[in-house]
């Protein structure tokens, strides 16, 4: 009796480690492999490590493309979060207003340029771009990567208003409130928490953007992740994994952002 | 009336945030049919469009990656739903799972596709462990599993991409589930295995369905993924489509409109689905 209890108890225990460890290899593994393929040398078939180790390729990021381009495309991420949050934002609360069916139309509306291939979207937004005079410009890349990032946190403004007890701002309307005072006093302090997602999530649309950087930046703005498909492309497996992780750390980290900004919200599970 | 007057800003808004894609779109419909963009002819010809889209190649690439995207969007949903379902109490474990799970989630498609390359390729890393185990001798004994016509490296690499973010939106379908609903059902006695297959799957469905829907409109429109892992034959429709966009020849540039519209036109039925989906079992 107590042995079949035991092997019961054996048999629950077993499963949920093994896919508690395919979980951490899957999860962790391809991270590591960056990481050791962006320090090793001489890693020859069939090695399974690498003979030897140098740090050559992360200490030549400053001096090299790798670095110009991790630093236009923070600038690019960080100019498209701040001007995406700053237009989604009363958006976001306009479309929040409506009722059904008018809300579901403006929510598919608002979700196309999120759904839209970046593909086909830059194929439409260079003519634009061109028009203005700003094709294979900075402005043009930051005004193309706001397109997608204003459909997100439109969508995210829309659900936290849509949840929102609007009762306080009519309170402080009642009372004499300008609509600017509202902002001021009611609605920002409030809101800490989902803008602070809206501009993690904006940073990371622009962070990751490749078709369209390479569409309408027209190969001339050298953001990130072109340098990196570049080098991918071109068999320089130590660079591209430098390049990699430069592309994975400032995510993560926004992301830790976002996950203390859903502790407050509680919009995400721990 | 007044109700209508009340919706026309925030539907001017929304139409505001659509434009650049709906400008696209109309931009792209002008070019294909020859009155605007590269090789224009000024008057309307609908040559382009039937001769794209009677060329073999096209369907095929719709059809490869509809067929990836759809196999990379299924297994993401079922290992996130599975994740969910497995470890989805307070314990220790649990959070454990969850933080793995989700952990890969800012990951950009473009450092997936390099890491799977990495992993893959006939002299990658699953190669080296299996020479290591003794069942493959040389590199070309690797089963191949980048560029493959399968698409089993570009399929793994989009599912790994989205596992996390499917598993975000399954625990927090699950964090929000509705425990009377499990408890009426249970005082009626309902068993553990009718629970799971009445009460909780559906909800958890229902839940993550606009959230697939998206995740499948992501894989079919990721150009990065497709460049770095796809065969040349059949070419993914991104992949497809930038070619023709930076050819060299002015006229088939002008079918990268065409391709752009299709692309396009599947976004917009997922963008329907997704919506219908959120309407129907969100609220």
């Amino acid at each position: 009796m107590n042995s079949t209890r035991a092997t019961h108890a054996a048999r629950r225990g077993v499963w949920p480690t093994l896919a508690l460890a395919a979980l951490a290899v899957s999860s962790l593994l391809p991270l590591l492999v960056l990481l050791l393929q962006s320090v090793g040398v001489s890693w020859r078939w069939p090695l399974l490590l690498p003979e030897a180790y140098t740090t050559i390729a992360w200490r030549a990021i400053a001096g090299a493309a790798l670095g110009a381009a991790a630093l236009t495309s923070t600038l690019l991420a960080l100019a498209t979060a701040i001007t995406s949050v700053l237009i989604a934002l009363p958006v976001g609360r306009a479309l929040a207003t409506l009722r059904t069916p008018w809300r579901h139309v403006a929510a598919a509306l608002v979700f196309l340029p999120v759904a839209a291939p970046p593909i086909a979207l830059g194929a439409g937004l260079q003519v634009a771009t061109l028009q203005l005079g700003l094709g294979g410009t900075f402005a043009a890349v930051w005004m193309a990567h706001c397109v997608p990032a204003i459909g997100y946190a439109s969508l995210l403004f829309l659900g936290v208003f849509g949840a929102r007890d609007a009762h306080d701002e009519e309170a402080a309307r009642s009372l004499g409130a300008s609509r600017a005072q509202v902002w001021r006093f009611v609605l920002l302090p409030t809101l800490r928490g989902p803008i602070g997602d809206a501009l993690a999530i904006c940073f990371l649309v622009s962070w990751a953007q490749v078709a369209l950087t390479l569409v309408i930046g027209g190969g001339a703005v050298r953001a990130l992740p072109i340098e990196v498909l570049a080098l991918v492309r071109a068999g320089q497996d130590r660079e591209a994994a430098v390049g990699a992780l430069l592309l994975v750390v400032p995510a993560m980290l926004a992301l830790s952002a976002l996950r203390a900004g859903a502790r407050r919200t509680t919009a995400l599970p721990a | 009336m007044q109700r209508a007057a009340l919706a026309l800003r925030p539907m001017l808004l929304a139409l505001v945030v659509a434009s650049p894609v709906l400008i696209g779109v109309l931009y792209a419909a002008l070019a294909s049919v020859g009155v605007a963009g590269a090789g224009a002819s000024g008057h309307v010809a609908l040559d382009r469009v039937v001769d794209v889209l009677s060329t073999r190649s096209t369907w095929r690439a719709i059809g490869w990656s509809l067929y990836v995207s759809a196999s990379a969007t299924l297994l993401a949903t079922l290992v996130a739903a599975a994740v969910a379902m497995r470890f989805g109490t307070i314990r220790r474990t649990d959070r454990a799972a969850r933080v793995l799970a989700t952990f890969p989630l800012p990951v950009p498609h473009l450092v997936a596709a390099a890491t799977a390359l990495m992993l893959f390729a006939q002299s990658g890393l699953l190669a080296r462990v299996l020479f290591a185990v003794g069942l493959i001798d040389v590199p070309a004994d690797m089963p191949a599993l980048v560029y493959d016509r399968a698409g089993v490296g570009l399929i793994l690499a989009l599912t790994w991409k989205e596992i996390p973010f499917l598993a975000v939106v399954a625990f927090a379908v699950r964090h929000s589930e509705h425990d009377a609903l499990s408890e009426a059902a249970r005082t009626l006695g309902a068993q553990p295995a009718q629970l799971r297959r009445l009460i909780t799957w559906p909800l958890l469905w229902r839940g993550m369905a606009p959230a697939v829907i998206a995740v499948f409109a992501f894989a079919l429109g990721s150009y990065e993924t497709a460049v770095l892992l796809a065969p040349v034959d059949p070419a993914p429709l991104a992949v497809l489509t930038m070619e023709r966009f930076a050819d060299p020849s002015l006229a088939r540039r002008g079918d990268a409109y065409v391709l752009a519209l299709v692309g396009l036109a599947l976004a917009a039925v997922a963008v329907a689905a997704h919506e219908w989906a959120r309407a129907r079992w969100s609220a």
